[in-house]
């Protein structure tokens, strides 16, 4: 074959390839299937399909899930998260810990069902004794849905592992001697994470739960200062720096990703597409 | 199997078969595959940063560990199954066994000189696996037991390289060590069948199968060096005794095949 006319034809299969690529891509967008994660199989089999890399696989399944569960617009995207996580890879890897608090903060923070996360962290802890974070995260989130002998009892247990920091007493005393403040609640995360006994998982855990709770304090701030300012006025204000003006706040604040929060005027609602563990919101 | 032949004699013929084996699997450019290892872990290792959430350190370690123990089995397979049929197929065994060399001295000369060219591999991949983890800031001293413990695995399924390829073809035998090596690594599933079988006979043949397996399984420490989970005392030891002796049972094995083998 001729030099030119085989660079010819490669560029053509490459080039025809590409679109049929893209093509395929297009048509098949909105084939999504709805229920793939149906047969993902236990980590029992996968462990022994595994050979001997157990921890490599549940590493594998670990990105997998993480990419998975960053697309915000799948529809049952809740349904399988304990299996995934629990089952899959904490049966690859039991002593993985950060797919337990993942998933757990997923369920809990994500799709509100506390006890779906905290069956996942109970698991977690089970196989990991000596991981007080997994008790510290399950307390914390009895504590935010105001449960609080169930939040002093996980503290207790978070407590009672060896090598546990003691900020977990401290934090404990703290947060039940304040019950339900979010203040409270984001001071204590910060001290997680400027700890230097506290690990990577302890970190990225406190990393999260800091963003997700300025958010909430930020809104329930304005929302504070917007219902103060249609007391006072006899109607909303027709943005949120007007609160500003009317020396109801200082400055108003921005999301975690230097975004502004939503603000109805005919409500008076101020909300944020926050709330999410994977990734930032849709803009 | 000869025992005429001891000493200094057979030490320098095992010696000269594998330095020879070691050189020609460099020749072979067997140490390429370092180069694929380093840039797969620097590559991984810059691509986790982006994608997984908690400790990046964790999966770092699992993929050195893994890629160690698979690159090594790999290179025991293929390059272990044709040894021998290269020596037989380029005739250059003829030659040598018209000098004074015994046959067993060329199985168990290409058996040292493979896993020479293995333990260097291994050594040179976890220096590159440590010298990442150190530039990252962690600790890569606890894989060492796991690193030890993949050299006796890659120690067992090289002595059954060397036994295939002592009576059959590249293809058959590298099926064959491939097979010792899955099966190897669900040794444990022979306690599951243990339990559904009626006592007597049937658990006893089954325990006799599981034991003349070799049990890799057991031999897999991976998993505990990344947790940093404490292995029983003297539990390295004992698996380093287990592989060389199930490996001397093996490279004994095929030495007496190939005594028996007619080369005319």
């Amino acid at each position: 074959m001729r030099p030119l006319l085989a660079i010819v034809l490669a560029v053509s299969g490459a080039v025809g390839a590409g679109f049929g690529r893209a093509g395929l891509d297009r048509l098949g967008a909105g084939q999504r299937p709805a229920q793939e994660l149906l047969y993902l199989p236990n980590g029992k089999y996968l462990r022994a399909m595994s050979l001997g890399h157990p921890g490599l696989m549940a590493d594998l399944v670990y990105l997998w899930a993480i990419q998975y569960y960053s697309d915000y617009e799948r529809g049952d995207r809740y349904r399988y998260v304990e299996h995934v996580f629990g089952s899959v890879i904490g049966e690859l890897d039991p002593h993985y810990v950060d797919p337990y608090w993942l998933g757990a903060m997923i369920l809990v923070v994500e799709n509100h069902d506390l006890e779906a996360g905290l069956r996942l962290l109970d698991k977690g802890f089970e196989r990991n004794p000596q991981s007080w974070i997994l008790p510290y995260l399950a307390g914390f989130e009895c504590y935010r849905v105001r449960d609080y002998a169930r939040a002093a009892a996980y503290m207790d247990k978070a407590a009672g592992v060896e090598g546990a920091p003691p900020l977990v007493l401290r934090m404990r005393a703290a947060l039940m001697a304040r019950a339900g403040d979010l203040r409270e609640a984001l001071e204590m995360w910060r001290v997680v994470l400027a700890d230097p006994e506290s690990d990577s998982g302890a970190r990225a855990i406190a990393e999260r739960q800091i963003r997700d709770l300025k958010v909430r304090i930020d809104i329930a701030d304005l929302q504070a200062g917007v219902e103060r300012f249609s007391a006072a006025r006899g109607h909303h204000p027709s943005r949120l720096e007007d609160l500003v003006g009317a020396g109801l706040a200082v400055s108003i604040p921005v999301d975690p990703d230097g975004r502004p929060y939503r603000y109805e005027r005919l409500s008076g609602r101020v909300s944020s597409p926050a709330g999410r563990i994977l990734g930032p919101a849709p803009r | 199997m000869s025992t005429e032949r001891h000493g200094p004699g057979a030490a320098g013929a095992l010696a000269a078969i594998a330095v020879n084996t070691f050189r020609e699997a460099i020749r072979d450019r067997i140490l390429y595959l370092l180069l694929v290892f380093s840039l797969l872990l620097i590559v991984a290792s810059r691509l986790l940063s982006f994608m997984t959430v908690g400790d990046e350190e964790k999966i770092v370690k699992d993929l050195g560990l893994s890629a160690i123990a698979i690159f090594g089995v790999l290179t025991a397979v293929f390059v272990g199954v044709s040894l021998v049929f290269k020596e037989i197929e380029k005739r250059t065994l003829y030659t040598l066994l018209a000098s004074p060399v015994r046959r067993w001295h060329f199985v168990a000369g290409k058996y040292l000189g493979l896993m020479g060219v293995l333990a260097i591999n291994l050594v040179l991949m976890s220096a590159a696996l440590f010298l990442l983890l150190l530039v990252r800031g962690g600790s890569p001293w606890g894989l060492a037991p796991a690193l030890v413990l993949t050299l006796v695995q890659l120690a067992l399924v090289t002595s059954f390289a060397i036994l295939f390829s002592s009576f059959t073809n590249p293809i058959l035998s590298a099926v064959g060590t491939l097979a010792v090596y899955v099966v190897g690594h669900l040794s444990w599933s022979f306690d599951l069948l243990k339990a559904r079988l009626p006592a007597g006979a049937p658990r006893w043949i089954c325990d006799i199968v599981h034991y003349l397996l070799p049990s890799l399984d057991r031999l897999d420490v991976k998993m505990q060096a990344v947790h940093g989970l404490t292995l029983p005392s003297g539990y390295v030891l004992v698996g380093i005794g287990y592989g060389v002796c199930y490996s001397l049972a093996v490279l004994v094995l095929a030495c007496l095949v190939f005594e028996r083998r007619d080369f005319t």
